[in-house]
């Protein structure tokens, strides 16, 4: 039990101290997720609001498969990933391997489904009233493209926050296409599997907690944006 | 220079196979307040989404203005606009739902035009202008959308049960509006409503719709 008391109080320290490896592995994370979410985002909003708005040939096909890609094994997509940046891969002359640039490709792999089916529910789900309102009020095409999706706004901001939630604490990805470098590519999750399988409690402790603060912020803005979105 | 705004001519409209509107002749004058009258599923609503240009007849022909209907038209379909008995509501603030339509349009002194359409449907701006679409009562949300139809000045107004569900100081706002704009600015009305003493007493001309019909 002491070890694990010990461990908590070390990770304060570790914090508190600022400890160049764990801030190194915080800053890694922040800076790969944020470039994963936004291209997830760039890609996958416009994808899910076509997706939503149109009716097409096939359209129920599609979804069932973005809505299977949903629960894809973080490590299948790590594999991929690998596969196809690895030296002997397709995108191997790229360099992207072990790289911030090639996890944020896996993770924006990742998040993808989650933006585009959450986005394509919210445009189907919204009130029918809307488009003959828009029309009404003497709407071009365009314009109704533009307030539909400003319309689904807070439902875009919940796909975001629950894309960003698995983003950030994946682990397949970052340690199969990042290759858990320190100082260069090692992420929270990464670093806390690693610390703790070398018996260093405290290091995966206060790097757990601070993916608890980033979960539970993630949470609570997702509380707060649901409410707005269902008025 | 025809007195004539709209003509319908031989028009049906089928919902799933069924027809739901069946009007041989139609028309409706420049700047008249023309009442329409019948029991629910009368084809009342969807003779004002025909008017509105929200959608195309099955058969026959739209005249506005002289000339047959595009509802693709963009230009067409800004002359003239619908407010429903339950109206949807941007996501937007008051000031910004009453806006939006001259934003389309690129109005100048949208924040003028904004509070004086507000003024004419009774609510103030200085206390409104600011709230959310969410803080909105019934009433005032339809007051609201009143406002947004009334700001963009159209040609035509088509009101579909516009005070169903509104209390008596709302109901007495909207419809002293309705006729306000009409005396003010020469806008057209067209008016669905249930209770007849209001239709009667404000409307040029009433018809009476049943089974998709207009009775006289």
């Amino acid at each position: 039990m002491d070890f694990i008391v010990n461990g908590f109080l070390h990770a304060f320290v570790l914090l508190f101290g600022g400890d160049p490896e764990t801030y190194s592995a915080i800053f890694t994370t922040l800076a790969v997720s944020t470039i994963s979410i936004s291209a997830s985002l760039i890609i996958g909003a416009p994808l899910g609001f076509l997706l939503g708005y149109h009716n097409f040939r096939g359209k129920k096909i599609l979804r069932t498969f973005v809505d299977s890609m949903l629960s894809f094994p973080t490590v299948v997509i790590g594999l991929l990933v690998y596969a196809f940046l690895s030296r002997r891969g397709p995108l191997g002359d790229m360099g992207l391997l072990f790289t911030i640039p090639g996890i944020a490709i896996g993770q924006a792999l990742l998040g993808l489904p989650i933006v585009i089916a959450m986005m394509a529910t919210a445009v189907e789900s919204l009130d029918q009233r809307l488009k003959n309102t828009l029309l009404t009020l003497g709407a071009a095409h365009s314009q109704i493209l533009r307030t539909t999706l400003w319309e689904a706004r807070y439902s875009l901001a919940l796909a975001a926050a629950a894309a960003y939630g698995r983003i950030v604490s994946e682990i397949g990805i970052s340690m199969m296409v990042g290759g858990n470098i320190k100082w260069h590519t090692r992420t929270i999750t990464t670093a806390i599997a690693l610390e703790t399988g070398k018996g260093e409690f405290s290091m995966g402790i206060a790097l757990g907690m601070v993916l608890m603060i980033i979960a539970f912020a993630v949470n609570f803005s997702m509380s707060g944006i649901k409410k707005r979105a269902g008025q | 220079m025809s007195d004539v705004l709209y003509r319908l001519s031989n028009v049906t409209q089928c919902y799933g196979g069924k027809t739901v509107l069946d009007i041989s002749d139609f028309s409706v004058s420049k700047g008249a307040i023309v009442g329409l009258a019948g029991h629910n599923g009368s084809g009342k609503s969807t003779m004002m989404r025909m008017l509105a240009f929200l959608e195309s007849p099955a058969s026959g022909k739209i005249y506005y203005d002289g000339k047959l209907v595009d509802i693709a038209d963009t230009k067409l379909r800004r002359e003239v606009s619908l407010l429903t008995q339950e109206p949807y509501l941007l996501k937007r603030t008051v000031a910004g739902n009453v806006a939006y339509g001259l934003e389309l349009r690129g109005a100048d002194n949208i924040e003028s035009t904004v509070r004086d359409s507000l003024n004419m449907v009774g609510l103030d701006p200085d206390l409104f202008m600011s709230r959310h679409w969410y803080e909105l009562s019934g009433g005032e949300a339809q007051r609201v959308a009143f406002a947004a139809r009334l700001a963009i000045n159209p040609r035509v107004m088509l009101l579909d049960e516009p005070t169903a569900s509104l209390d008596r100081e709302s109901t007495l706002l909207i419809r002293e509006a309705a006729t306000t704009v009409r005396d003010k600015c020469g806008t057209t009305l067209v008016i669905v409503s249930h209770d007849q003493t209001w239709l009667e007493e404000v409307s040029d001309v009433i018809f009476r719709f049943s089974m998709g019909k207009i009775k006289e």
